[in-house]
């Protein structure tokens, strides 16, 4: 008897287990909706209290406009959502439409974990979009995905600080050497403590590699395949950082840095620092946070008077993971999300810059104020913004760069010897 | 109980097939019990064949092949192993940061753990609350604890300068500096040994009063009860979390990639951890290939120091009632 019910209950809790692990596949998205409109899965990372409900507002509004296709929203942390994607592409189940990195379209395309969209672009498509942007998204004369939205740097300067400095406000710095003279007369110091500092090359949204590109006219680490690490330009670049915090002193940028953790304190908005690098979306923390402060935005300045303001880019791209189950409709639904209604409508509640030309431009001139006036200068500046999307040759050379940069700025290495082992140590990644 | 049933059995059982019946129970009375037993631990035999041995050999099999998840699988032979050895200079910079975690880490938290179970085990009123107290940090978890530190360890506003400011030391930047990133993360190791200490504890009870009398008559002090008593009786203790906090440390993972900035293991790859790297190679570059060699690499790494443990423990760990061997 006792055996007997061990064998029962040994089985019925091998059955149960069994009907654990196949449970899902009833409940697997469901390909039609009641009503027979196929399912679209639309996977992003956008699930703040901001932005979740613009995308979903985006959404609705594709839905509600077509009688065959329903775009259904998952949401999924940023980070997670790559791993998430690149084991559902292996398994063969992915989504359908992806938000994803600008920056790296082509790995995806050579590793085939996104569909060709060649067949449903053409030229009149192509033209709707930014050229710097395009570029990123074309692999060996394929198309892979369709730009969503992108970003650029600005230097935001306090207008209050400049007057009291003696500076015209409406003359923003052109050059380094005049960003490094007027961010001598900003300073304000009591005995060792500077009250307000300047500017720092390296605070706000921009790094070190930002700056040896904008000295070296707007040259990336590697073009069109050729490494272009150790050039006397970024070098240069590097030299030009390193006087930086030799003037201020490393204790008073480490101070000033851990500070930086939350929005209210922001130093530029709280007017400790006076030009301040970051991105377009910036202004939002200006708005809702420095009511009264009076400020200005302006290119980047440039290496000398010859070359040009370069900033560095990054943004996102809507593709269709490789084996999704319907191509065509995705596609639909990344046209609209693509095209100058969503853009425009994700542009104006996000005031992000988007890769929708029309769409930008649209609402660069509907803004008033001084929304108006960052928009505006952010949608010029991406004539002078570079993109620096990753070779598949070189899959991870930043993380060859990267400890090098930090050596040299702390002062462990010289720019040169830096740059010269950088690329040697990059040259050795390079994959056939 | 056994008997009670045979009796208990209807008789017509036996009646109609008694030969048969009894051979039948006889034989198959070992397979049944056999099977069921299978059928017990079927969900953990499905669970270790299906989702922890397959995925090794898998693993095993593609550190000799180009695997992307996506796209590739040749067969490369051992290019990934070549690759880490000749050309990855950053295979070496993870190997060496984890070798330099693994070496201070486990003797510090042990030593760590011991100390405070043996200051812990003292009569004294309200040790239970300090007992608490010291345990509390290792009940906190991941990267909560990571996010607490980082603002603790903080160059200039954090606590940890602070307090050091008090005494007059200017405090290192910690989480910044090259230099002391590891030893922050030490720092923070330190501060959670109650779970080790709990273990420490208990094995401390453990120990018989009676020892410690016989040896104070003897004119045994506290060094020498310590040395030749208490440690001796809790040595398969220490050894156990040597074991289990050696391979826990060259597991080393989440702290670099919550710590440091966008998960890169700087500044300067002073945190680059052997682990980061790997995940790094696996799920940034989709070389799954060579991170599966990376990962196995570790276990043969893994293996070996374990083996040797396991070797030098029969020198100094001391069971009770047991043969040294």
């Amino acid at each position: 008897m006792d055996r007997k019910r061990n064998l029962l209950l040994a089985v019925l809790l091998f059955m149960g287990f069994l009907a654990g692990c196949s449970g899902n596949e009833n409940s697997a998205q469901a390909e039609k909706t009641e009503d027979g409109k196929v399912v679209v899965d639309f996977w992003t990372f956008w699930g703040s209290e901001t932005r979740r409900p613009i995308i979903e507002k985006i959404i609705a509004n594709f839905n509600e406009s077509q009688d065959d296709i329903h775009v259904k929203h998952t949401f999924l942390p940023w980070g997670d959502i790559w791993t998430k994607n690149l084991a559902s592409v292996a398994a063969g189940n992915p989504a359908d439409v992806i938000i994803n990195d600008i920056n790296t379209v082509s790995q995806r395309a050579e590793n085939q974990q996104v569909e060709d969209l060649s067949q449903y672009i053409d030229e009149s498509f192509e033209k709707q979009f930014y050229p710097h942007l395009w570029e990123t998204v074309v692999y060996q004369d394929k198309t892979y995905a369709v730009p969503f939205n992108t970003d650029t740097r600005l230097l935001f300067y306090n207008k209050a600080a400049f007057k009291e400095a003696g500076l015209d406000p409406e003359a923003p710095p052109q050059t380094w050497e005049e960003l490094e003279e007027y961010a001598k007369k900003l300073d304000v110091k009591t005995g060792n403590q500077y009250e307000r500092i300047g500017f720092y090359p390296l605070w706000g949204s921009i790094g070190a590699s930002s700056w040896m590109t904008n000295a070296d006219d707007g040259k990336g680490f590697i073009e069109n395949g050729k490494l272009a690490i150790d050039t006397p330009r970024k070098a240069e670049a590097l030299h030009w950082l390193l006087g930086w915090k030799e003037r201020l002193g490393e204790k008073t940028v480490q101070t000033y840095q851990a500070e930086f953790g939350s929005e209210q304190s922001n130093p530029f908005i709280a007017g400790k620092v006076a030009m301040w690098v970051d991105i377009g979306t910036f202004y939002t923390q200006i708005r809702d946070y420095g009511q009264d402060l009076e400020f200005g935005v302006a290119p980047l300045p440039s290496f000398d008077e010859d070359s040009g303001h370069w900033a560095e880019g990054g943004g996102f791209v809507a593709e269709i993971p490789k084996g999704a189950d319907h191509p065509e409709e995705a596609m639909e639904f990344i046209k609209y999300l693509t095209g100058p209604e969503g853009q425009k409508y994700w542009a104006m509640k996000n005031f992000d810059n988007v890769a929708n030309i029309e769409a930008a431009e649209a609402v660069a001139s509907e803004l008033t104020g001084d929304e108006q006036m960052v928009y505006q200068a952010t949608v010029e500046n991406l004539q002078q913004t570079k993109m620096f999307p990753v070779p598949v040759e070189y899959p991870d050379y930043h993380s060859r760069i990267n400890p090098v940069v930090d050596n040299i700025l702390l002062g462990k290495i010289s720019p040169e010897e830096g740059l010269k082992k950088a690329e040697s140590d990059v040259s050795k990644l390079k994959r056939e | 109980m056994k008997t009670t049933e045979t009796i208990r059995q209807p008789e017509s059982a036996y009646l109609h097939e008694p030969a048969a019946a009894s051979k039948r129970s006889k034989l198959s009375k070992k397979t049944r019990d056999t099977l069921t037993g299978y059928l017990f631990i079927s969900p953990w035999l499905v669970g270790f064949f299906g989702l922890t041995l397959g995925p090794l050999l898998f693993s095993l099999f593609a550190s000799f092949t180009d695997y992307n998840i996506t796209s590739k699988m040749n067969f490369v032979g051992f290019q990934n192993y070549r690759t880490m050895f000749t050309l990855d200079d950053l295979f070496w910079t993870s190997l060496a940061n984890t070798l330099y975690y693994v070496a201070f880490s486990v003797p510090l938290t042990t030593a760590g753990a011991i100390l405070l179970a043996l200051l812990l085990n003292q009569k004294l009123k309200g040790m239970k609350v300090f007992r608490t107290i010291y345990y509390l940090p290792s009940i906190l978890s991941g990267v909560a604890v990571y996010f607490l530190w980082m603002q603790l360890l903080s160059p200039s506003t954090g606590l940890v300068n602070t307090v050091l400011a008090w005494v007059g030391i200017e405090g290192p930047a910690w989480l910044f500096d090259p230099e002391w990133t590891k030893p922050a993360l030490l720092l923070m190791k330190m501060w959670s040994v109650g779970g080790g200490m709990l273990l420490y504890l208990a094995s401390l009870q453990g120990v018989s009063k009676e020892m410690y009398e016989a040896a104070e008559l003897d004119g045994a002090g506290l060094w020498q009860r310590l040395r030749y008593i208490t440690l001796p009786m809790i040595s398969p203790i220490i050894f156990f979390d040597v074991i289990t906090s050696t391979i826990g440390a060259f597991q080393i993972f989440q702290e670099a990639y919550v710590m440091t900035e966008s998960g890169s293991g700087g500044p300067a790859n002073s945190l680059l951890f052997y682990n980061l790297h790997m995940w790094n190679n696996a799920f940034k570059v989709f070389d799954m290939g060579y991170a599966s060699a990376m990962a196995w690499l570790l276990f043969i790494i893994v293996m070996i120091l374990t083996v040797i443990n396991l070797k030098l423990g029969k020198r100094w760990v001391y069971y009770e009632g047991g043969d040294r061997k």
